[in-house]
C-alpha cells in the first residue's frame, strides 16, 4: 500500500510540474529533433576516392541531426546523394559541392540563437519574390505581431525562397509539406523548440487571426504527455541545444496572469 | 499536417494545417491522457481476511478449550 501511495504522489507532482510549462518551452527542453538521412546511392562498387569523399561529408555533418548512409542500387545511371526526412525525399545532389552549407547557414544560426535566448518563437516570412504579395502578407504579419502582448519575445525574419546563400534552408522549408514548392505565395513559418517549423500559413492564410492562433499555440499550457502528435518538421541544423536561457514568456505571464489562459 | 495524400482544386480549398484547425476548434492545449484510477479493493480484502482469520482462530481455540475441558472432567 505504501508504495502505491508514493507512486500516486510522485505522479501528481510530475503532472502539476508539466502543466506549468508552456508548449514552446517544453519542446525546446524535451523534444529531440528528428533525424534526416543523406543516402549515397551507387550502382558500382565504391572506390577509395569515394570512400574518402563520403568520410569527409560524414565528418562535416556529424554534429547535425542527420546521418550518412550508402546504398547500392542497380537501377541508377549515375551516383547521387538523396536527402530524406521521415522517408520523404527532400532533395537530390549530384556532387559534394552541392552539399556545402547543408546543415548550417547564417540565418539558421541567427534563428537558433534567438530560440536559445529564450524567445517564444521566430516567425519566418518566406517571400515568393512577388513584391505585391510579399508586402501584403508582411504588413499583416507586422501588424499582428505588433499588437500582440508577446511582441517583445517574437522575432520576425524574412527570407527569399530564391536566396542563394540560404538555398538549403529554403529548400527544407519548402519541403515541410510536399506541395509547397509549387505554390508561388508568401509563406509564414512559426519556428520553435529545437528548430521545429510548424506547417506554414500561406497566401490569404497569413491573416491576423491565424497569426494570433499560432501565438496562442506557442503560449498554451502543455501537458507532460506531449509525444508523437507534436506538429511540424525539424529543420536540418548543427546546433547542440545545450543550456537554453529560461523562457522569456514566463515573466510576461507571471506579470500578467490573464495572458496565460 | 500531412497534406500529401489530399488533393485540392484551388489554393482556397487547400486544407489548413492540423495545428490551426485544432486552435480554431479551441483545443489550445495538447490534451493530457485521462488517468483512470483502478478500484482499490485492498482495504476490503484486508478486512475480510482479518475477519476470517479471527473467526477461524476463535473457532479453533473454542474447540481446543472445549476438548481440554472435556478431558479434565472425564
Amino acid at each position: 500500500m505504501k508504495q502505491e501511495y508514493l507512486k500516486i504522489i510522485l505522479l501528481a507532482g510530475l503532472i502539476s510540474l508539466g502543466c506549468t510549462t508552456r508548449v514552446s518551452e517544453w519542446v525546446l527542453l524535451n523534444s529531440l529533433a528528428n533525424q534526416y538521412t543523406l543516402i549515397y546511392f551507387h550502382s558500382n562498387p565504391i572506390s577509395e576516392t569515394i570512400k574518402k569523399q563520403n568520410q569527409t561529408v560524414a565528418e562535416r555533418i556529424e554534429t547535425a541531426n542527420i546521418q550518412l548512409k550508402e546504398i547500392k542500387r542497380q537501377d541508377i545511371t549515375e551516383p547521387y546523394y538523396g536527402l530524406y526526412y521521415k522517408q520523404r525525399l527532400f532533395s537530390k545532389f549530384k556532387t559534394t559541392d552541392e552539399l556545402i552549407g547543408l546543415t548550417s547557414s547564417p540565418l539558421r544560426e541567427k534563428i537558433a540563437a534567438e530560440l536559445m535566448a529564450g524567445k517564444l518563437c521566430v516567425m519566418l516570412y518566406l517571400k515568393c519574390d512577388d513584391n505585391e504579395k510579399d508586402e501584403k502578407g508582411l504588413n499583416t504579419l507586422r501588424r499582428a505581431v505588433g499588437s500582440s502582448p508577446f511582441r517583445e519575445i517574437i522575432t520576425v525574419i524574412e527570407l527569399s525562397r530564391n536566396s542563394l546563400e540560404e538555398n538549403h534552408f529554403a529548400s527544407v522549408l519548402l519541403n515541410v509539406e510536399d506541395d509547397l514548392k509549387g505554390i508561388q505565395e508568401p509563406m509564414m513559418y512559426g519556428i520553435f523548440g529545437r528548430f521545429k517549423a510548424l506547417e506554414p500559413l500561406l497566401g490569404k492564410g497569413i491573416s491576423e487571426e491565424n497569426i494570433n492562433l499560432m501565438i496562442d499555440y506557442f503560449t498554451a499550457e502543455c501537458s507532460c504527455l506531449i509525444k508523437d502528435d507534436l506538429p511540424g518538421t525539424d529543420i536540418l541544423f548543427t546546433d547542440k541545444w545545450v543550456n537554453p536561457k529560461t523562457a522569456l514568456l514566463n515573466k510576461i505571464i507571471d506579470d500578467n496572469p490573464l495572458l496565460g489562459y | 499536417m500531412q497534406t500529401d495524400t489530399l488533393s485540392y482544386d484551388t489554393l482556397d480549398s487547400r486544407p489548413m494545417p492540423k495545428w490551426l484547425i485544432d486552435q480554431k476548434s479551441g483545443l489550445k492545449t495538447i490534451q493530457a491522457e485521462k488517468l483512470v484510477m483502478k478500484e482499490d479493493n485492498s482495504l476490503k480484502i484486508s478486512f475480510v481476511a482479518t475477519g476470517i482469520f479471527i473467526l477461524v482462530f476463535v473457532a479453533l481455540l473454542t474447540v481446543y478449550f472445549y476438548r481440554k475441558h472435556k478431558n479434565h472432567t472425564s
